[in-house]
C-alpha cells in the first residue's frame, strides 16, 4: 500500500513537471509589412469599446494593412481572464485596465517595455502624476494612461437652499460645518462617500490635502507621520461624528434617495440628468473641498499596453501612440459624446475637452490640475488591501489612528522588498 | 505458469474489448479535466508559480508559510469553521423539520416541498445578487425598507464585520434547506408504517416514536446531508464575492467575511500567487477529507451501538 502511494506521488508529482509550466518563450514577430489582426481587449462596458473601436477604425485609414478588434472585458473578470491569457501566452496583443495591471503583469514578463518602440514621447503629452503612476518603479514603460478620472464633491442644490445653505464647502472646515447645517435644517442623509468609502482612495484625498503621502519621493512608506495621522482622524470623523455610511451607496443613488452631498467619482456626472430625471436641475458639483495643505485629488484612469506574446508588438505599439494624437482624441470624445459617456482623454492638454459640460469639464480640470495619482512604489498594489483593512479598524473603532498607521506603514515596509 | 496466467486474463481481454474499449472516451475525458489538472495543481503547490514566468520548485515553503505565518489564512480558516459549523447545523435541522411539516402527499404539501426546493434550482448568482438587493445599504434595500417600517433606523448590513457571518449563515441555510428536505422525505418515506403503528399500540408518545423510530432509521440520510452540506459549506464562493467584496478586498470589511476558497481566489487571480493558491486548495481537500472521514465513522459507530 505504502509502495502504491509513493508510486502515486512520484507519478503525479512527474506528471506535473512535465505539463505545469511550459516557461516563456519569445513570440516570432510577424512581418511589419504584412496584414495584421490586433486583439485589444479593453476593460470596461461595451459602450467604451465602441469609443476605442472608433478610433481603431480611424486608425486603419491611415494603416490599412493593419485591423484592429476592441473586445469588451468587464472589471469584474478581467484580471483573471487577463492572467489566463498571460499563462497560455495567448489572446490580446493590447489591453487597457487598472492604472497599476499593465505594471503588474509587465514586471513579470506579460507586457513589453514601450520604450523600445519610442512610446516615451508621450509622456510629454501625458498629466505628469498620472503618468509617474502608470510606469514602473524602475522607469519601465509596461503602459501608458488612457484616460482619466476624478473625485467631485456633488451635492443637492434643493436642499442646500432648504436649510439655507448658501455655497459648496470648499475647505474642511466648511465641509463638516455644512454637514451639521443640513443635519440642523432636518436632512437626515448630510454626507456619504462613494469612490473609496472605507478603502485606500477614500483615504488618499484627505492625505494629500493634510501634506502627506503614502511615500516619500524615494520610495519609503510615510504614513506614521502627523499629517496621515491628522488626515485619519478629519476622515475617521466624517464617519464616527458625522454620520457618513460605512456602507457604500452609489453616488447617483445617494443623491437622488436624498443624500445632500456626496464625494463621487467623475463618471457619475454625466448620467445624472438622463438616469434620474428627478434630479435635473437639483444638484452641482464642485472640487472636493481643500486640507491644510491645499486642494489635492485623486486621480485615476485605464491604463494600456502591449502584450509580450503578440505576433504584432510594433503595429500595436503604434496604434497605442496614435490614441493619442489630436484626430484619435477627437474621435473618441465625439462617439463618447453620442453615447453620452463620461470620457477625459490622457491628454493633459486636452483635459477640458472632455464629454462632459463646460461647468463640470471645469470642475474637474481644476481637481486634476491639482490631482495626485495611487503610488507606483515596489509593493504598493500587495500592500493596499492591508492598509485598507488598517483604516478601516480605526473607522469602526477597533484600532486608533496612530497605532493603525504604524502598522501599515509597516506593511508597506515589508512588501517593499 | 505464466502462460498460465495469461491465457485467462488474455481471454477476460478479449471477451470484454468492446466494454473497455466503450469505456475510452470516459477515460480520455476524466484523465484530461481531472486528473491532468489535479497533477498540475498538486505539483504547482510546491512551486512559487505566477500565473507568468516559470514555476521555480520550493518545497513546502507554501505550506509552511499557510500553517505557521499566514494570519490571513489563519482569519480565513476561523471565519470557515464557524459558518460551516452554523450553516450546516441550522441546516440540517431545518430541512428535517421542514420534511416533518411536510411528507405528506397531499397539495399543499407538494406546493409547499416546490416552493422551498426553488432556490436550488435557482442560479447561485441570481440569488446572490438579490441578497445584495435585499442588504442594500439605505432605504432602497428590502432589509432596511422593513427596519425603517418597524420604526428603527438604516443597518449598515454588509459593512459591519459583526453581521457577516450570520448573513452568510442566513443565505445558505436558505438556499439549502430545501434540497435537504426533499432527502429527508424520501428518508421519511422509506420507514414502515407498521413500527409506528406498534410504538403507538405500545404507548409510545410522538416524541418517542421520533426518538427511537425516525432519528435512528434517517441516520443514513443525516449522515448524507451533513457531509454533502460540508463539502458545499467549505467551499462557499460565489456569497463572499458576490455580496460582500469590496473595491481592494475579497473578503468584506475587515475581512469579516473571508474564507478558505475566497481567499484562495484572492491569492491566486488577484495577487499572481498560482502556486499558493493551490497549496491552500489541497489544503482545504485535507480538511474535507479529514471531516468527512470522521464524520462517516461517527455515523457507524453510532449505528453500532
Amino acid at each position: 500500500m505504502r509502495r502504491t502511494m509513493a508510486v502515486f506521488c512520484a507519478g503525479v508529482l512527474t506528471l506535473g513537471t512535465g505539463c505545469a509550466t511550459g516557461g516563456q518563450t519569445e513570440t516570432k514577430q510577424a512581418d511589419t509589412s504584412a496584414p495584421a489582426t490586433i486583439s485589444f481587449w479593453s476593460t470596461g462596458g461595451d459602450d467604451e469599446t465602441a469609443i476605442f473601436q472608433k478610433a481603431a477604425d480611424l486608425y486603419k485609414q491611415s494603416h490599412p494593412n493593419v485591423t484592429v478588434k476592441v473586445q469588451t472585458l468587464a472589471w469584474d473578470d478581467a484580471y483573471a481572464k487577463l492572467l489566463a491569457a498571460a499563462t497560455s501566452r495567448s489572446g490580446p496583443d493590447v489591453i487597457s485596465g487598472g492604472m497599476t495591471w499593465t505594471i503588474q503583469f509587465g514586471i513579470r514578463g506579460a507586457m513589453v517595455d514601450l520604450r523600445k518602440h519610442g512610446i516615451d514621447t508621450l509622456k510629454a503629452q501625458a498629466l505628469p502624476a498620472q503618468w509617474e503612476s502608470a510606469i514602473a518603479p524602475d522607469g519601465t514603460v509596461y503602459g501608458v494612461p488612457l484616460d482619466m478620472s476624478t473625485h467631485a464633491l456633488y451635492y443637492r442644490t434643493d436642499l442646500f437652499e432648504k436649510a439655507g445653505i448658501k455655497s459648496p464647502p470648499t475647505t474642511w472646515e466648511e465641509l463638516t460645518g455644512t454637514i451639521e447645517a443640513l443635519k440642523k435644517a432636518g436632512v437626515k442623509k448630510a454626507f456619504s462617500q462613494d469612490w473609496g468609502n472605507l478603502d485606500w482612495i477614500g483615504y488618499f484625498n484627505y492625505l494629500y490635502q493634510a501634506g502627506g503621502s503614502f511615500y516619500t519621493d524615494d520610495c519609503k512608506p510615510s504614513l506614521d507621520t502627523p499629517q496621515a495621522e491628522q488626515a485619519l482622524k478629519f476622515w475617521v470623523d466624517l464617519y464616527r461624528q458625522h454620520g457618513a455610511p460605512t456602507a457604500t451607496v452609489e453616488g447617483g443613488d445617494a443623491l437622488d434617495t436624498g443624500t445632500a452631498m456626496v464625494s463621487a467619482g467623475s463618471w457619475i456626472a454625466k448620467g445624472l440628468d438622463i438616469d434620474r430625471p428627478k434630479l435635473k436641475d437639483k444638484w452641482a458639483m464642485v472640487p472636493l473641498p481643500a486640507g491644510p495643505a491645499g486642494a489635492k485629488t485623486f486621480v485615476g484612469g485605464r491604463a494600456i499596453g502591449v502584450t509580450a506574446f503578440s505576433k504584432y508588438v510594433a503595429q500595436s505599439a503604434e496604434f497605442v501612440k496614435f490614441l493619442y494624437t489630436d484626430q484619435a482624441v477627437q474621435v473618441m470624445v465625439k462617439e463618447a459624446s453620442g453615447r453620452n459617456l463620461p470620457f477625459i482623454s490622457a491628454r493633459a492638454d486636452k483635459i477640458g475637452q472632455s464629454t462632459f459640460t463646460p461647468e463640470q469639464s471645469a470642475v474637474f480640470e481644476a481637481s486634476i490640475r491639482s490631482g495626485v495619482a495611487a503610488p507606483g512604489c515596489p509593493g504598493w498594489d500587495e500592500s493596499a488591501p492591508d492598509v485598507s483593512k488598517q483604516l478601516q479598524s480605526v473607522i469602526l473603532g477597533k484600532a486608533d489612528a496612530k497605532t493603525a498607521l504604524t502598522e501599515a506603514a509597516k506593511i508597506m515596509e515589508k512588501n517593499a522588498g | 505458469m505464466g502462460t498460465h496466467t495469461a491465457q485467462p486474463q488474455r481471454a477476460r481481454l478479449r471477451r470484454y474489448a468492446t466494454s473497455y474499449a466503450m469505456l475510452l472516451p470516459f477515460l480520455a475525458l476524466f484523465l484530461a479535466f481531472l486528473v491532468w489538472p489535479l497533477a498540475n495543481s498538486l505539483f504547482l503547490s510546491f512551486t512559487d508559480f505566477d500565473g507568468i514566468t516559470p514555476a521555480r520548485l520550493t518545497g513546502l515553503e507554501n505550506f509552511g508559510n499557510l500553517l505557521f505565518e499566514d494570519d490571513r489564512f489563519r482569519h480565513a480558516l476561523g471565519n470557515t469553521f464557524i459558518y460551516v459549523l452554523a450553516s450546516v447545523v441550522i441546516g440540517t435541522l431545518l430541512s428535517l423539520g421542514l420534511a416533518l411539516a411536510f411528507s405528506g402527499s397531499s397539495w399543499p404539501h407538494r406546493i409547499m416541498r416546490t416552493i422551498f426546493f426553488l432556490p436550488s434550482v435557482t442560479s447561485s448568482i441570481a440569488l446572490m445578487l438579490m441578497w445584495k438587493w435585499i442588504f442594500f445599504p439605505s432605504d432602497v434595500g428590502l432589509a432596511n425598507t422593513v427596519v425603517g417600517w418597524l420604526g428603527g433606523s438604516t443597518v449598515q448590513w454588509l459593512a459591519t464585520p459583526s453581521l457577516t457571518i450570520p448573513i452568510l449563515v442566513l443565505m445558505s441555510v436558505w438556499g439549502g434547506m430545501g434540497y435537504g428536505m426533499v432527502l429527508y422525505v424520501a428518508g421519511l418515506n422509506t420507514i414502515p408504517g407498521e413500527y409506528y403503528e406498534a410504538a403507538r399500540i405500545d404507548g409510545a408518545t410522538a416524541w418517542q416514536q421520533f426518538r427511537s423510530i425516525t432519528l435512528p432509521l434517517l441516520r443514513p440520510v443525516t449522515t448524507y446531508v451533513v457531509v454533502t452540506g460540508l463539502i458545499g459549506a467549505f467551499q462557499i464562493f460565489e456569497a463572499v464575492y458576490i455580496v460582500f467584496r469590496g473595491t481592494n478586498s475579497v473578503g468584506g470589511v475587515l475581512d469579516s467575511g473571508l474564507m478558505i476558497v475566497p481567499y484562495l481566489y484572492d491569492q491566486g487571480f488577484t495577487h499572481f500567487q498560482l502556486g499558493y493558491a493551490s497549496a491552500i486548495a489541497w489544503v482545504l481537500f485535507a480538511i474535507i477529507f479529514v471531516i468527512s472521514m470522521i464524520n462517516l465513522r461517527l455515523g457507524r459507530a453510532m449505528k453500532e451501538l
